[in-house]
C-alpha cells in the first residue's frame, strides 16, 4: 500500500502524474498481447490525460479498428472505418499527432459518425510514426484545446505502446514457433515410424527371397540404402516435392548414374511428392538391381532408355513413364512373378499413384510400363 | 476355421506388401487392397461385396481414413486401425482395436483374433 507519507526512496504516491506515467509504461512492458496493451493503454490514457474518453485503435490493412475505449458514453468500439474516413486514420497516414479543439469546425473529421457521441474536442496520436500501427485518441465533451502537457503525455504512452505491441507480436510469434516444433516432433516421430514399418517390410520381403544369409544381407543393405538415398534427396528439398528427374539420378547413382549414354533418361519436369518419391526410388533401385542380375546392365554394350511424357489430350491428364532395357543379350530368365521388386512396381507405384503399370520381359531386357494421372502426388513442374 | 477375408487400405506399398504377405501367413485372404480412400470407398459402393473384416491406416498421405471406417461400422462390418501415431484423434473410433507400427505380427494375430469374433 502507497501512502501519501512514503519514506525516502519508495516510490512517489500514486497521484503524482509521473508515476501513474511510469506505472503504465511498467504495465505495458509486462503485457504479452495486443488485447492487453489496449486495456491497459485505454484506462491509463484516460487517467494520464484527464480526458472524457479515450480509444485505442488499430490499423488493420486499409482500415482503423477502434479496438477498446474507456469514456463517459459510448464511442465506436468494435466498429471499422476506411483509414481514408476517420481521423485515426489521418495521424497514422500523416505519422503525425493531430489536436481538434472544435470538430464540427473541421472538416477531416467524419460528423456523422461523431453527432451520436459525447465528443466536441480531441488529440490523436499515432503508435511508432514512422510506420504506424495503431493511433490513441483523447475525447472531451466540451470544445477546447487540449493542452501541450495533455498532448505531451499522449505521445509518451504511445511510444510505450508501440514498444508493447512489438513485445505482443514478438510473443505471439514465438509461441507460434512453439507449437509449429510441437508438430514437427510429432510428425517426425509419424514419419519415424512409417520408416521403420518400411524397413520392417524390406527385412521382411528380403528373408522370404533370401537364398542364403550372404544373399540376404547384400540385397537388404542395397535396399536400405536406396531407402536412405531417397530420405536424403528429400531432406535436401526440405521435404517438398521432389523432382522425378533428381529421383532416377540419385536411384541411378549406384549403377553408373544417368550419364545419357549407358542410361539415358528423357521427358518433362515431373513433381512427386514425398512418399511417392520414396517408393519410385525404391522401384527404379529394383528395376536396377534386376537389369544387373538378369538384363541389361550386366552386359558390357546393354543399357537403358528411361523416357516419359505427359498425355495432355486424355480427359485426365496421364504421366506415361517406361524404362526399357536394351542390348540385354543374354538369355533372359524371368524373375517369379512374386518376387517383391515385382510386386513393388507393378502393385506398389500404381497403387501408390492410383495408375496401372506393367513389367515385361523381352529378349533385350526388362520393359517397365507405368501410366498414372497426374494428381497432387505426381504432378507437371 | 473358416478364412477371414479381409480388405487392407495402407498408402505405404513398401508396408501394404508386408501386411498383405502377414494377413496370408496368418491364413487370411486379401480380397481387397487400396492406398487410397477414394479407391476403397468405390470398391465398398458395391454392397453385393462380401468380407468380414478391414485393416485400416490411419492417415492416407495426410487423409484420414474416418470415413471408411464410418462407412464400414454402417455395413456392421468389424476393423482394426494401424498406425504410427498414438492414439485415434476421432471420438467416435477410439475404442476401436488399434495396432501399432511397425507391426507385431503377434499383435496382428490378436487383432485378427478379435475380426473373427466380431465378424
Amino acid at each position: 500500500m502507497r501512502s501519501a507519507a512514503s519514506p525516502v526512496g519508495t516510490p512517489a504516491p500514486a497521484t503524482d502524474p509521473l508515476f501513474t506515467l511510469v506505472e503504465t509504461i511498467e504495465a505495458l512492458s509486462a503485457v504479452r498481447t495486443v488485447e492487453g496493451v489496449a486495456a491497459v493503454v485505454r484506462s491509463a490514457a484516460r487517467q494520464i490525460t484527464g480526458a472524457d474518453g479515450v480509444a485505442f485503435v488499430m490499423r488493420d490493412g486499409d482500415q482503423c479498428w477502434y479496438l477498446d475505449e474507456d469514456a463517459i458514453g459510448p464511442l465506436w468500439k468494435g466498429l471499422r472505418f476506411p483509414m481514408t474516413a476517420c481521423i485515426s486514420g489521418w495521424a497514422m497516414l500523416n505519422r503525425q499527432t493531430v489536436v481538434i479543439p472544435d470538430i464540427y469546425a473541421d472538416d477531416r473529421i467524419p460528423h456523422d459518425a461523431y453527432r451520436p457521441t459525447f465528443v466536441k474536442s480531441l488529440v490523436m496520436t499515432p503508435v511508432r510514426p514512422r510506420d504506424p500501427v495503431a493511433a490513441i485518441g483523447a475525447y472531451w465533451a466540451r470544445q477546447r484545446t487540449p493542452t501541450e502537457d495533455e498532448t505531451v503525455k499522449l505521445q509518451v504512452i504511445a511510444r510505450a505502446t508501440a514498444t508493447a505491441l512489438e513485445n505482443a507480436h514478438m510473443y505471439a510469434s514465438l509461441n507460434e514457433t512453439l507449437a509449429r516444433r510441437k508438430f514437427l516432433l510429432r510428425e517426425l516421430d509419424h514419419r519415424c515410424k512409417n520408416m521403420l514399418a518400411a524397413v520392417q517390410s524390406i527385412a521382411d520381403q528380403t528373408l522370404r527371397k533370401a537364398s542364403s544369409p550372404e544373399q540376404f544381407v547384400d540385397a537388404f543393405t542395397g535396399r536400405l540404402q536406396a531407402m536412405s538415398g531417397a530420405h536424403e534427396l528429400l531432406t535436401r528439398g526440405e521435404w517438398a516435392d521432389a523432382s522425378l528427374r533428381e529421383v532416377l539420378s540419385a536411384a541411378l547413382e549406384a549403377f553408373g548414374g544417368v550419364d545419357g549414354r549407358r542410361i539415358r533418361a528423357e521427358g518433362p519436369d515431373i513433381t512427386l511428392a514425398p512418399e511417392s518419391a520414396v517408393a519410385f526410388h525404391m522401384a527404379v533401385h529394383e528395376l536396377a538391381v534386376n537389369a544387373v542380375r538378369h538384363g541389361a546392365l550386366g552386359v558390357e554394350s546393354g543399357g537403358v532408355d528411361i523416357d516419359w511424357s505427359v498425355d495432355m489430350a486424355a480427359p485426365s491428364r496421364t504421366l506415361g513413364f517406361s524404362w526399357r532395357e536394351r542390348g540385354g543379350a543374354r538369355a533372359v530368365q524371368p524373375p517369379t512373378r512374386t518376387g517383391f521388386g515385382l510386386r513393388l512396381l507393378e502393385g506398389g507405384i500404381a497403387r501408390e499413384l492410383g495408375g496401372e503399370a506393367h513389367v515385361a520381359f523381352e529378349p533385350d531386357g526388362a520393359v517397365f510400363s507405368l501410366k498414372a494421372p497426374l494428381s497432387n502426388r505426381i504432378a507437371l513442374a | 476355421m473358416s478364412t477371414l477375408r479381409l480388405i487392407l487400405v495402407e498408402d505405404e506399398s513398401l508396408v501394404a506388401i508386408m501386411m498383405e504377405d502377414m494377413l496370408v501367413d496368418l491364413g487370411c485372404e486379401v480380397v481387397g487392397s487400396f492406398g487410397h480412400l477414394d479407391a476403397a470407398l468405390s470398391w465398398l459402393e458395391d454392397t453385393a461385396r462380401h468380407f468380414d473384416g478391414a485393416i485400416l491406416d490411419v492417415n492416407l498421405g495426410g487423409e484420414m481414413v474416418f470415413p471408411l471406417a464410418q462407412a464400414l461400422r454402417d455395413r456392421g462390418v468389424p476393423f482394426v486401425f494401424a498406425t504410427g501415431y498414438g492414439e485415434i484423434s476421432d471420438q467416435r473410433f477410439a475404442a476401436a482395436p488399434l495396432i501399432h507400427k511397425p507391426v507385431n505380427p503377434e499383435a496382428l494375430s490378436l487383432a485378427l483374433e478379435s475380426l473373427r469374433t466380431a465378424a
